[in-house]
């Protein structure tokens, strides 16, 4: 799941102006903060003619958004522009369905710690393929520390804050007081063989195609 | 359908396994049951792998336990607290790195070894993160929060490039493959066609230098913060639903017009129906009693108009939806009212008894949507000591105001009923809740509030369920009540305001529940309002009154709920009237698009994520629909209060509540067994 905020005006006004417009809004994933007031307002001031709008949930679900395509299509024929409101996701979703048409998302999309899962929390995974949580007491040095300093705190925190941003505690720190507090600081002592980061290139994609 | 696994971890490989387990010597297991898949059987094939691998080293594991959604911090953790691990030295997750996180977090006095890699899911490695939506599909979003879409016609640089390039393809493609990988398409091969498809060019003047900063680690962890507060303000689960509620929060109400035919059903409350006590061709006034209470859990029925009866048929019944009997009176508007409607003075000094007696004689049932006669509510069993009474003023359904206008216009007149209710319960602590999305309900009640009275308004943040009683008790007093249980068995009793109104007309004016206050809302309504209705009113005039057409097609445009849009019940006929329960009627245009097809439970945890009484909501589908009812028992179905947020929110559209109802229904009837 994926949070978003909408693009500044002046980004997207020159873009669209005196098109028709079709619009696609995403009312999120309805748990968390999605910003339908915003939305809402922004449409409300766009001085372009709108041809039609459909709301649905889980833009991000490509079977619902064909369904809402066919059930629109008299609309989206007459429009110049899709103009989309949702996540990155949705965004794709809606430009692969409509190849020919012209789609914008007037979002940024960024993520919410945790959410990979499906909690927000206050710690996230990154999905590195090589669990390192074994040497650090449970806290991630790759999802935590921004220089993803494996083998040591690089040496620049300073009152256990991080000197990439004094805001953020130091992962390091954290795993040194947490491993103190389990009485193995000797694991500090291993050595964390390299990190394969090539996993991060777009190697085979870990997911399998179901039936 | 093209889903696609998104499988989050595997098992570490057994070199480094039978290396962790060297260390340890008694190790309890935690095993996350995985997300985001096809949710088909409870398979322990991991386990059974793992167990393999160790060999001998397997007897060190003294417990094994399997969670869904580990990383759910609040329900994991009570389970996870729950299990007994004074026995073991170390604790071994195979989870994605969240639930080995969490647990590390959780029991940060004992080694927590993780036992599973987690796999990469993204093509991006400056922002580590990848990510899809809430469904299974190929297309990921790597979150970076300066969007490219609209450069590159909708085809993610950031995700789909092996390079990550921003202004262009690298130039290695062959073939349109790429050449990290060249099973993979090139994804600027791929955004050029997409983009000559549109009619656009690519201009490298038009992309902007991206910004590896955002979004800042501050802003990153401001927002999983502002969302994790939201989560748990209050209780837990439930949802943010858009309010709605301002087209008509300042509508005064007004008097709806009186209808020429009235339909009154004779069942309009819980237990049985009551017996009519008229005949085809009498007379009736104003108020007067049409039908008898048949026992104790059922409640008498009066006319709302004056004039004569003309049938005795079935029709519709709004809530249940199938055919049942009403009695149709035709209004010969005279307004003639019934003699025995007479104002009482000195109710203060009345017994208990006879408070009840009235109460019950005059048809007062819960207005707030489920109809129990309100004297069976205030007669709880000798043996239950009530303590506190709750007046819900929540109304934490969109669109509704009804409750919220009571509360502005009518403050003194709850405050006298809350005086009755407290002389029949004998209760101290009285609590009026109120959301805080009605400030003027709140400043109005505080100004008429009785400061040296026990009675204290409470505002709650605005969050869909509070209004359930279950929630109300937990937030408010942090009494849970048991599994199966009913508030009294807390010591608890909760009113709705709007009963609380309807006690103070019957005791103080009279006045037998023939009438009640709607809301009116919705789309493309004419007069949109909050109106005194009479009981009985037939759809159709309101939809004339209020919508200024005729009602002939109105429902193949448009879909009308009676009650909030939430846990409303889509009516199917016009010909049907309003009954005690009807707390407002919702008009929506219906979607052009129907999306009806179920699929599958892929597992994304949002119906427990939302789920205000904490169940699993996703097992009572899979039971459901492999037509194997009363497996969900073990998984509390019978707490299930209906509230929807669930079938609302689940990312594959099943309806949960049919399954719900289904289960209840089997276990109901096993119980009895």
């Amino acid at each position: 799941m994926l949070v978003v905020q909408i693009k500044p005006e002046e980004e997207i006004l020159p873009k669209i102006s005196s098109k028709r417009l079709f619009i696609f809004e995403c009312l999120g994933c309805q748990e968390v903060y999605f910003p339908t007031k915003e939305v809402e307002k922004f449409i409300d001031n766009l001085k372009e003619e709108i041809v039609g709008k459909a709301s649905l949930d889980y833009l991000c679900n490509r079977e619902f958004v064909k369904e809402y395509i066919e059930g629109y299509s008299k609309q989206i024929k007459k429009a110049q522009i899709i103009l989309v409101f949702s996540c990155g996701v949705g965004v794709q979703i809606v430009s692969s369905l409509l190849e020919d048409k012209i789609v914008y998302t007037c979002c940024d999309t960024l993520y919410l710690n945790g959410f990979q899962g499906l909690t927000v929390q206050e710690f996230n995974c990154d999905q590195c393929g090589e669990c390192h949580l074994n040497y650090t007491g449970g806290i991630c040095p790759i999802a935590q520390c921004p220089k993803h300093m494996l083998n040591g705190p690089c040496g620049g925190s300073q009152g256990g804050k991080c000197e990439v941003d004094p805001d953020v505690p130091c992962a390091w720190q954290q795993i040194v007081d947490r491993l103190a507090k389990l009485r193995r600081l000797d694991k500090l002592e291993e050595l964390v063989t390299p990190q394969n980061w090539s996993v991060g290139l777009i190697s085979e994609p870990p997911v399998k195609r179901l039936p | 359908m093209s889903l696609v696994d998104y499988t989050k971890f595997r098992l570490k490989p057994a070199e480094e396994l039978r290396g962790t387990f060297k260390q340890v010597n008694r190790i309890f297991i935690l095993s996350c049951a995985k997300c985001y898949k096809i949710f088909e059987e409870e398979n322990e094939e991991e386990y059974t792998h793992l167990l393999d691998i160790l060999g001998e080293d397997h007897k060190k594991i003294v417990g094994h336990a399997k969670i869904d959604f580990l990383c759910n911090n609040f329900l994991s953790e009570k389970r996870i607290l729950n299990l007994d691990l004074s026995n073991c030295d170390s604790v071994g997750v195979n989870s994605c790195g969240l639930g080995i996180q969490f647990v590390a977090k959780l029991l940060e006095g004992k080694p927590v070894y993780a036992l599973a890699d987690s796999v990469w899911q993204s093509g991006d490695y400056a922002t580590e993160i990848g990510y899809h939506g809430v469904s299974l599909e190929e297309e990921k979003c790597a979150g970076c929060s300066q969007c490219y879409l609209n450069l590159t016609g909708g085809i993610c640089p950031i995700t789909s490039c092996a390079k990550g390039l921003l202004n262009g393809p690298c130039g290695g493609a062959t073939d349109g493959k790429c050449e990290v990988n060249s099973s993979l398409d090139c994804a600027w091969v791929k955004i050029h066609e997409r983009l000559k498809k549109r009619g656009e060019k690519f201009t490298l003047e038009s992309v902007p230098i991206r910004d590896y900063s955002r979004p800042s680690l501050k802003l990153r962890s401001d927002l999983s913060l502002q969302n994790q507060t939201l989560r748990g303000e209050g209780f837990y689960g439930g949802l943010h639903p858009l309010e709605k509620k301002g087209k008509t929060a300042d509508k005064k109400i007004e008097s709806f017009p009186e209808p020429k035919i009235a339909v009154i059903f004779l069942s309009q409350h819980a237990g049985r129906r009551a017996t009519p006590s008229v005949r085809v061709g009498d007379e009736v006034k104003v108020g007067q009693k049409i039908g008898e209470a048949d026992g104790f859990i059922s409640s008498p029925i009066h006319s709302s108009i004056s004039g004569k009866v003309i049938s005795i048929e079935e029709r519709i019944h709004p809530a249940f939806q199938s055919k049942d009997l009403a009695i149709i009176i035709e209004n010969d508007g005279g307004n003639k009212v019934d003699p025995l409607i007479q104002p009482c003075k000195d109710f203060e000094n009345l017994p208990k008894e006879k408070l009840l007696e009235i109460i019950s004689e005059r048809g007062i049932v819960g207005l707030g949507g489920a109809m129990f006669p309100t004297h069976v509510k205030l007669s709880p069993p000798k043996k239950k000591k009530i303590d506190t009474l709750i007046v819900n003023g929540c109304e934490c359904e969109p669109y509704l105001n009804g409750d919220n206008r009571i509360m502005i216009q009518h403050p003194k007149e709850i405050f006298v009923g809350i005086r009755i209710i407290q002389g029949i319960l004998g209760v101290e602590r009285i609590f009026v809740a109120v959301e805080d999305n009605k400030l003027e309900a709140i400043t109005t009640l505080n100004k008429f509030l009785d400061k040296s009275s026990s009675v204290e308004i409470v505002s709650l943040k605005t969050k869909y369920p509070q209004g359930a009683e279950k929630v109300l008790i937990k937030r408010i007093l942090d009494r849970e009540v048991p599994s199966k249980g009913l508030p009294l068995d807390v010591g608890v009793v909760v009113s709705n305001v709007g009963t609380v109104f309807a006690i103070y007309q019957a005791v103080v004016e009279g006045i037998p529940l023939f009438q009640r206050v709607i809301t009116v809302s919705g789309e493309n309504l004419a007069k949109p309002g909050n109106y005194w209705v009479k009981i009985g009113t037939p759809f159709k005039d309101i939809i004339e009154y209020c919508f200024d057409k005729k009602g002939e097609k109105f429902l193949e445009e448009y879909e009308l709920k009676m009650g909030g849009p939430i846990m409303g019940i889509s009516q199917t006929s016009l010909d049907s009237a309003v009954i005690k329960g009807t707390t407002g009627f919702i008009v929506l245009r219906k979607s052009p698009v129907k999306v009806s097809e179920e699929r599958d439970c892929i597992k994304c945890g949002r119906c427990v994520e939302v789920c205000p009484m904490q169940l699993y909501p996703l097992y009572y589908s899979l039971y459901g629909s492999k037509g194997e009812p009363g497996k969900a028992i073990k998984y509390n179905v019978e707490d299930c209060m209906e509230c929807r947020c669930c079938e609302s929110i689940c990312s594959s559209k099943i309806a949960l509540l049919s399954f719900i109802k289904q289960e209840k229904e089997y276990a109901r009837s096993s119980n009895k067994a």
